[in-house]
């Protein structure tokens, strides 16, 4: 299944939402869409991922990407993650650095 | 092999090219036999990403972007699912590939490469690991009743 995904910027929150499957072959997109956050310089990058019903360890990876693409100040959430995909990121022990929240 | 599951299982095998186009086809097979098994949402999820990270990494890493093939064997019985996944590239036994989060590490100055075999692992209920005949033959059950290893939402 596909990924979906689109920017947008909410005063000061760059939102990202993603809709569908986050796995190795569609992280790309994601990539390329967090550069174009990173870029933006609002205080909080939010990642809306009530759509997304898979997420693969290249998801993982895409979040670390965001984490080292933003300045030190920015805060990264993530909104809306269904359980499977919220426990891969606490099992990859990101939910120390990213806000995990359900709304 | 448990008897139950060679009896009244129903089984099934998938051998595509190591493509990250053949992810999806992979992933279609092992959530059909999860639905057979009667797996709830949860552990189907388990299963499938058990596969598709070790499919992937074989895809990525095994093959080294090369030509390969990947054959999938899936059987599933009352309340559970067994699937092998073989391929052909160098050795690779995956348990011993695994990274497990490094907790002294900021997540992001971490290596994340054996991540998803780490996930993987922590997904599934057993794990085995076999090299015969020049093929890497990883088997990976998932119990209907199984424990999910990662601690709960806090």
């Amino acid at each position: 299944m596909p990924l979906s995904v689109s920017l947008s910027i909410e005063g000061d929150t760059t939102v990202i939402e993603l809709a569908g499957e986050l796995d190795a072959k569609t992280a790309p997109d994601f990539h390329q869409t967090i550069e174009k956050a990173a870029g933006h310089g609002t205080s909080t990058v939010e990642i809306r991922m009530a759509g997304v019903g898979y997420m693969a360890s290249a998801g993982l990876r895409s979040l670390v990407f965001a984490q080292q693409k933003v300045a030190d100040h920015v805060t990264i959430k993530v909104v809306g993650a269904i359980e499977p995909v919220s426990r891969t990121i606490r099992t990859a022990g990101l939910d120390r650095s990213i806000v995990l929240s359900d709304d | 092999m448990d008897e139950a599951v060679k009896t009244a299982g129903t089984s099934a095998e998938l051998e595509v090219p190591a493509t990250m186009g053949a992810l999806g086809d992979i992933a279609a097979l092992v959530l059909r036999l999860a639905t057979r098994a009667g797996l709830d949402k949860g552990a189907a999820y388990r299963i499938r990403l058990a596969v598709d990270e070790l499919a992937t990494n074989t895809v990525m890493h095994g093959y080294r972007g090369g030509d390969g093939r990947i054959t999938v064997r899936g059987r599933s019985g009352p309340g559970r699912v067994q699937i092998s996944i073989e391929d052909s590239a160098p050795a690779f036994d995956p348990s011993r590939g695994r990274l497990p989060p490094d907790p002294g590490t900021a997540p992001e100055r971490r290596r994340i490469g054996g991540l998803g075999i780490h996930l993987a692992l922590t997904s599934v209920d057993e794990f085995g690991y076999v090299r015969r005949d020049g093929r890497n033959i990883s088997t990976l059950t998932v119990m209907a009743e199984g424990t999910d290893p990662c601690p709960p939402r806090p």
